[in-house]
Formats: C-alpha cells, sequence, structure tokens
C-alpha cells in the first residue's frame, strides 16, 4: 500500500463552543486510536480541514501538544468550508490531515522575555503557543500578551486571558478599536498597548499574528520601539489547497508558505520578495 | 543502440498494446494530438509537437482523489482511487521529456505524491529527436533539445526509412527484448547520420538567447514595468498555463452528489485572478503580478528549489496557445537586455 498523502483521517466533533461573534472553537478526536496517538504537532502548525462533499481548508491548530489525545480549531466563519464547519453539530465527523507547516520556534526562544501582540482570531495560534509556554514556564522570562479586537464582541478566549493574567511573571493587556457599553477597558489598535508595557529589548522576541493590516502596523511600531528584524515573529496567510508544497497556490520566492511557513520572522519576510 | 525499420513501428507498438495502453501522436484532422494508439491515425512524420503535453497521462486535467460516502451516524467511508495501469507513451519531443523530468522532480520530491507516482511508475517513455525546428520553439536556447539527452526509456531518431533506438533505462530495454526480433544493431553510420541531424536541427533555430544568468537578470526586474507592460493584453484564459508541460499548479475540489461526494483534483492558471484569492483577501491583485510569477516560478524558483530543475522546457506551447500574443520569449529578451 502507498501511504496516500491526500487522504483526511475522519475526527469526530466533540464540543463545540461559541467562541466570539462568527467564532467557534471546535474539539475534534480522531476516530482512529492510533492516529490519535501518533498525531504530534508544533503550536504555529496547521491542519487541512475537510468537510465531506464541500471541500478542504487549511486551519491552525489552537490546542497545544501538551493537551493529549484531542485537538482543537478555532474558526471564524469566513468562506465556503468554514461556513459548512459552523453548521456542524457535536457528534458529526469531519475529516483532518496534517499537521503541516513548520510552527513556531520554542526552544530556540528559550529564556527570553515573550511578547505577543495578537489581533482578533489570530489569538488562535498564538494560544497553542503561550499555553506551551506556561506549561513548560521555567524555561521563559516574562510573558506578556497584547490582544485587541475591533469590538468587544470580537475577543476571542476570554477565560485563557483570564487564567493567563493570573499566572506569574506574566501580564496581559485588552483593548478594542471600538467599544460598547461593557467595555471598561483600554480603546485603540493593539499597538497603542505597546506604550504601556516595559520591554527588555536585550532579551525580547515578539510573536505577531493577526489580520495582514494589523501584523503590518505592529511590526512598525516594535521597529519604532528597537526590536531587531529577526526578534519579530509573524505569520502568512495565503490561499493554499494542498498543505505539502505542490499546487503552487501559496509560493512566494523559493518559498511556499505552507511548508517553508507559515511562520517568518520578519528579517525572513523581507527576503521573500512579492511585497508582503 | 539499435534501429528499427519505419514499417515496423506500428508492429512493434501494436505488440505492446497487450500489457500496455499505448499513446502516441495521432492526426485528428487537422490536428495533432497525443491519444490511445490507432495505426490509421499514427502520426510519425511531423514537425513540432502535439498541441497539449503528454503531461495528462501523468497528471490529467481532472482527477478523482477520493470518493466519501456519507454512513449512519459518525462513519464516512473515504475510498482511494490510484491509477496503476500499465502506459507506453511513444512519440515524446525532447521539450516534453524535459517536462516530465520536472514534474518527476516536483511531484515525487519531500512528500512523494501519491497519484502522480501510481501513474509515473507503470509509465514508460518512448521519445521522438526533432530533427526539424519548430516555429515557436526555443528548446536549443534553454539546451532541452532539439535532441534529448536524458529522461527517457528509449528514444528514436528519424533516419528517413528507419530509426535509431537508443536505450536510456532497463525498462527501455526490456522493451526492445520483448520483439528482439524487429530490431537491428545500429551501424557506426546510423550513429553518425543522427550527429548530423542533430546538428542540422539545430542551426534550424532562431539564435534567440543566451539563458546564462537570467535567474541574476530576474533579481534586478521586479520592479520594472515590463510585467505590467506585457500583460496588459493579457485576456486572463490561462490557457499558457494549460498547454504547458511544466505547470503543476493545482485545486483541490469537492463534488457532491447526495449522500456521496467525490474529491478531484484539477489543473489551476496562476494567470487567473482567483489563483490567489482567499476568504477575505487576495494576495495578487494586478495581472502584472500574476505574469511575473509565472515567469519567476519558472525560471527562478523551480531551478532554486529542485536542483536545477528547469522550469519552462523551451516547447513554445505558450506562444502559440496566446490570443492576445503574449510572447514568453520576448519577455525573457527584454528581461535579459535590461
Amino acid at each position: 500500500m502507498r501511504e496516500n498523502i491526500y487522504a483526511p483521517s475522519l475526527a469526530i466533533i466533540k464540543k463545540v463552543r461559541d467562541e466570539a461573534e462568527g467564532v467557534k472553537t471546535f474539539t475534534l478526536e480522531f476516530k482512529d486510536l492510533a492516529i490519535r496517538k501518533a498525531f504530534d504537532y508544533r503550536p504555529g502548525q496547521f491542519g487541512e480541514v475537510t468537510i465531506f462533499g464541500t471541500g478542504e481548508a487549511p486551519i491552525s491548530i489552537t490546542s497545544s501538544p501538551v493537551n493529549k489525545g484531542y485537538l482543537e480549531l478555532c474558526v471564524a466563519e469566513v468562506g465556503r468550508v468554514t461556513r459548512a464547519l459552523h453548521l456542524k453539530q457535536e457528534g458529526e465527523v469531519i475529516g483532518v490531515r496534517g499537521p503541516y507547516g513548520n510552527g513556531f520556534p520554542f526552544n530556540e526562544v528559550e529564556g527570553k522575555d515573550i511578547l505577543f501582540v495578537a489581533g482578533g482570531i489570530g489569538l488562535a495560534p498564538l494560544r497553542s503557543l503561550i499555553n506551551q509556554m506556561f506549561t513548560e514556564r521555567g524555561k521563559f522570562g516574562k510573558l506578556s500578551i497584547l490582544y485587541g479586537a475591533r469590538y468587544p464582541g470580537l475577543l476571542c478566549f476570554k477565560d485563557d486571558l483570564k487564567r493567563w493574567a493570573g499566572l506569574e511573571n506574566s501580564q496581559v493587556l485588552l483593548t478594542v478599536d471600538v467599544a460598547d457599553d461593557s467595555w471598561q477597558g483600554n480603546i485603540g489598535v493593539v499597538g497603542s498597548l505597546l506604550a504601556k508595557i516595559e520591554v527588555n529589548l536585550e532579551n525580547t522576541v515578539a510573536f505577531v499574528c493577526g489580520p495582514p493590516i494589523m501584523i503590518h502596523f505592529v511590526i512598525l511600531d516594535l521597529l519604532k520601539m528597537g526590536f531587531k528584524e529577526d526578534r519579530i515573529i509573524t505569520t502568512m496567510e495565503r490561499r493554499m489547497e494542498c498543505g505539502l508544497g505542490k499546487c503552487g497556490h501559496c509560493n512566494i520566492g523559493v518559498k511556499y508558505v505552507c511548508q517553508d511557513g507559515p511562520v517568518f520572522s520578519y528579517q525572513e519576510l523581507r527576503e521573500l520578495g512579492e511585497n508582503v | 543502440m539499435k534501429t528499427l525499420d519505419k514499417t515496423e513501428l506500428s508492429k512493434f507498438l501494436e505488440g505492446l498494446r497487450a500489457d500496455f495502453r499505448v499513446i502516441t501522436p495521432l492526426q485528428e484532422g487537422e490536428d495533432l494530438l497525443f491519444g490511445e494508439f490507432d495505426s490509421s491515425k499514427l502520426a510519425v512524420n511531423f514537425t513540432g509537437r502535439p498541441i497539449i503535453p503528454p503531461k495528462e497521462y501523468l497528471f490529467p486535467q481532472q482527477e478523482r482523489l477520493f470518493t466519501f460516502t456519507a454512513e449512519e451516524g459518525d462513519r464516512v467511508e473515504v475510498k482511494a482511487y490510484l491509477n496503476e495501469e500499465k502506459q507506453v507513451i511513444w512519440g515524446i519531443r525532447p521539450c516534453d521529456l524535459c517536462g516530465i523530468k520536472t514534474l518527476d522532480s516536483i511531484f515525487l520530491s519531500n512528500y512523494v505524491d501519491t497519484y502522480y507516482q501510481a501513474r509515473r511508475e507503470n509509465t514508460i517513455l518512448m521519445g521522438l529527436n526533432c530533427n526539424q525546428a519548430c516555429e515557436t520553439g526555443f528548446c536549443n536556447s534553454l539546451q532541452t533539445g532539439p535532441f534529448a539527452k536524458d529522461s527517457f526509456d528509449l528514444i528514436f531518431t528519424d533516419l528517413a526509412n528507419r530509426y535509431l533506438v537508443e536505450v536510456g533505462s532497463k525498462a527501455g530495454e526490456a522493451m526492445i527484448a520483448r520483439r528482439a526480433n524487429l530490431f537491428t544493431e545500429a551501424s557506426d553510420e546510423d550513429k553518425g547520420e543522427a550527429n548530423r541531424l542533430e546538428e542540422k536541427s539545430k542551426q534550424g533555430f532562431k539564435p534567440l538567447f543566451d539563458m546564462k544568468g537570467v535567474d541574476n537578470k530576474l533579481a534586478q526586474a521586479w520592479d520594472d514595468r515590463l510585467w505590467a507592460e506585457e500583460s496588459d493584453s493579457c485576456i486572463l484564459c490561462g490557457g499558457c498555463n494549460f498547454v504547458c508541460p511544466t505547470c503543476h499548479c493545482f485545486n483541490i475540489e469537492d463534488i457532491k452528489a447526495g449522500r456521496e461526494s467525490e474529491r478531484v483534483r484539477c489543473w489551476d492558471s496562476c494567470q487567473l485572478g482567483g489563483f490567489t484569492q482567499m476568504a477575505a483577501e487576495n494576495t495578487r491583485q494586478t495581472q502584472g503580478e500574476r505574469l511575473r510569477q509565472r515567469i519567476y516560478h519558472k525560471f527562478s524558483y523551480t531551478p532554486a528549489k529542485y536542483d536545477g530543475a528547469i522550469g519552462c522546457s523551451g516547447c513554445g506551447r505558450c506562444i502559440e496557445v496566446c490570443p492576445s500574443n503574449i510572447d514568453i520569449t520576448h519577455i525573457l529578451e527584454r528581461v535579459i537586455k535590461r
């Protein structure tokens, strides 16, 4: 038998949680016990998710490798496949193949203070990394999480945010672009939170994830603060079909975002070309 | 090295049909196309190459990957479809052999593409050297032709009343052994004649450009206005990609019919606006960027990523097919002359 690189494995939806407006988090369990045990991944990697009869879409994994036996995907309803996924109920079956992509650096940033800057659903892949870092807490210095959304109803992972804020040597700052009556916190884009924290530039690595426009401006802010280009880690979003470097859609320069990314340092991004 | 009398070619190909699907160039009305061998349509004395490359026999335009059948409860039956039919393709021009070599580099490295591999491992490639330059081909400039140096199981050279047949692999040797009585040992004269034909053929090509350093030139041409200018007349038909022997980009789509659905992959084109379209954003907005991607992918990215693999075989089909006269050789000349 040939190993079929395109074959999706069946996964049962064990839980569906309303995460934010138009955003749901799905807890999945592979039907096959062997696959459940063997499916290992790094924070920042993604899976190709199948809705049988509708198609596939690349979705980043939001659970953490320390969570054994299940996967969590946090999905905004934005396209054909994600709309079909949002209609799925607990107990229904979908397909998953992967994991794909390089994932975030982890051992490489040991001993550093870590600054996370996330916008909207961009917190989903970072949550995987943040939870792993909190699990291996001793390996890292201060963990700062700056998180923003367009308005309060779009903030994801509120329970995690509360929990992280209460942990030792960590801080969580939230903001929204537009407040409503319920909102007591900061108002402004997520980059505005950078002025509110103290950063030891010599020993800090920044992870930035969110919509392209937010990533663009946050990186400019970080550079202005004095961050070196290789100390800014971010992710790229591109059209993907295969996840395996074959279908050509995510190709930028000699790189394939699905295989060589989706995680790049800002320095690597600049070298990619194509005005990214 | 052997020779095969031209009158025996049909007999040789016919004999293979017991164990193989045999694909050859066929004269279909005014068109020259690859198709299932038929001695009444077999094209042997043609200049140039069939209008569509033989790529589709290894990487079909549309290919079923799976069927999914929804069962009761949480069960879905996933069934894969691999094509492992044995086939011989005869009459492949050197440019198209080069195309297959490039597809091999892409599909058979890193993650091995299951579907391509199943077909490729069951395919015998029999080439046919080009004694005459064709109208739009520029293989001579890329050194992918007009005579093939590798990437074949057998290669035929037309010596008027007979073929010189060179062996490129054990599988090719076995093909000859099946009908050894049809073949004769080649003489030094036969080989000398083939060499003369090769030289003569090369002289028939326009001296276009020297490919050396094109990658460096491209590196400096990124922001040039030539991309916008050359793509200005593009009508977004995707024809250049669909007739290309090296283009390998594809989509994966599900087609639903009740409880059963089919997953297919089909060719895609980087020249179409939807190629980079995501739910919320399109990352290549202009036709200039799309044309630039096509040229860089062929002449810069593919060689860099796949150890010198050639992203363009010089077959010239994209020039022939383009309704707006966008000419890849003209673009390359502009890049080189900058």
